[in-house]
């Protein structure tokens, strides 16, 4: 079911580099307020790469064509004005931070984005508030709350982790890298219930994958083959049924 | 194993830590933006089963210059001796860590371990780092290790990702990489207090 609600992304003729390798070379892409997209493509077709030019990891060199977010220029912007703005990653492979508590990187998080919007930062109580009820949205034991930021994390823990985080920042657009990577059907289901609550008219998400796995919890709207660097196939879902049955040999 | 060629026993210095049998030796050094020091440090495990912890951590900004030489003589059995040092070093600042351990013949069961982990904040910035070992002994588990780095881009990227402005981002990294460093202070009061002074000078350095 295809909506014509407003364009919150647009790309147009996107190529970007890391160092002197090309590795997106045109890529058109437009998402509407309301719409799940999945981009799918065998391993190096530039999925990981879209997903950091995104979200502005300093490495990758756009050389050429644009990003519109909510008709904001977003090549403009730091990470972190990103953040601010509504986009959200949830990283193939989530970092670890020794030493710093996951209450106290969130709150940090969360009250830098409500200074930048001119809130005033949330106290103690109201943030723990707010941590305990995303924390149990998403089936994480309280006590992960003062653990450090993914040390000792099982896989499934991780991207647990990140779809809380996900969670906290309420995003208007937010990327799944990988995320049904390595995670059993517990804590897959877990994730695609994270997505489908952030499944309003308003957002919109971008899941890339190269299983259907996830795509079986998260029916998405529009499916995306991203091979070299290009999107070489857009369709329906049952685009994801042709890649499962004949891979992605016949683009 | 290397070959010292033969042990020569040197004598203990008055100024020296002398750990009998059974008992733990355990110092922390804190080393705060401004300060320059020159700090030695010579630890003799004289009695079985004797210990030693050592830890520090160096905050050198400016234009600091701090140098630690750290001697670690094991002299009976069954002693262990852990030793971690932890430095930010940006500036024009210049940190040396010179770090021996010494086992000698008798020093059987020895566990001795060593670190020495740096983080560069500028180019005008430099560390030299020597950690050394000398074992005279067959049966004992030691290992050294020195590293001089940067802040990890990735880290910082996933918590700008986040919403996290840069300049705290790399507060919160260079609170994460002294971490280890405050966490083995055993005191729970002298923990919170050089946890608190060190996160406020990281406050002024990033």
């Amino acid at each position: 079911m295809r909506t014509m609600n407003e364009i919150l992304l647009k790309i147009e003729g996107l190529h970007a580099r890391i160092g002197d390798k090309e590795i997106l070379k045109g890529i058109d892409l437009e998402i509407r307020k309301g719409e799940v997209h999945a981009v799918m493509g065998p391993n190096g077709a530039g999925k990981s790469t879209l997903s950091a030019v995104l979200t502005g990891k300093p490495q990758y060199e756009v050389t050429e064509g644009s990003i519109t977010f909510q008709g904001k220029d977003l090549l403009a912007m730091s990470p972190e004005e990103r953040s601010w703005a509504g986009l959200f990653l949830s990283f193939q492979y989530p970092i670890e931070i020794p030493g710093v508590s996951i209450t106290n990187f969130m709150k940090t998080a969360v009250n830098a984005r409500r200074k930048a919007a001119g809130l005033a930062e949330l106290k103690g109580a109201e943030f723990l508030k707010l941590l305990r009820e995303k924390m149990a949205f998403v089936q994480m034991k309280p006590e992960f709350a003062k653990r450090e930021v993914n040390v000792g994390f099982s896989g499934g823990e991780k991207k647990r982790n990140e779809i809380f985080q996900m969670a906290m920042l309420d995003p208007t657009l937010s990327i799944l890298d990988e995320t049904d990577s390595g995670l059993d059907v517990d804590a897959l289901k877990i994730v695609a219930d994270g997505v489908n609550a952030l499944r309003t008219p308003e957002k919109a998400s971008i899941i890339i994958t190269h299983y259907q796995k996830l795509l079986e919890y998260v029916v998405p709207d529009v499916v995306h083959v991203l091979k070299d660097g290009r999107i070489v196939a857009t369709g329906d879902r049952s685009l994801v049924d042709a890649i499962e049955n004949h891979g992605f040999d016949q683009f | 194993m290397k070959d010292y060629g033969h042990y020569i026993e040197t004598p203990i210095p008055e100024d020296a830590y002398v750990v009998g049998a059974g008992q733990t030796l355990d110092l922390t050094f804190v080393v705060l933006p401004g300060e320059s020091k020159d700090i030695t440090v010579r630890v003799f495990l004289v009695g079985e089963g004797a210990q030693a912890r050592l830890r520090g951590l160096y905050l050198c900004p400016d234009q600091e210059q701090v140098r630690f030489h750290l001697e670690m003589h094991h002299r009976a059995p069954g002693c262990t001796s852990d030793q971690l040092f932890k430095g930010i070093v940006g500036g024009t600042a210049r940190a040396w860590f010179d770090g021996r351990i010494v086992v000698a013949p008798e020093a059987q069961q020895t566990e001795a371990y060593q670190s020495n982990h740096n983080i560069l904040l500028t180019e005008g910035a430099k560390v030299e780092t020597k950690p050394q070992l000398e074992i005279y002994a067959d049966d004992v588990k030691c290992s050294h290790g020195a590293t001089i780095g940067r802040l990890d881009e990735e880290e910082q990227f996933y918590m700008r990702s986040r919403g996290i402005p840069e300049s705290e981002a790399r507060v919160l990294q260079m609170i994460s990489f002294i971490s280890e460093v405050v966490a083995g202070i055993p005191d729970e009061k002298e923990r919170e207090e050089v946890a608190a002074r060190a996160e406020a000078a990281i406050r002024g350095m990033a």
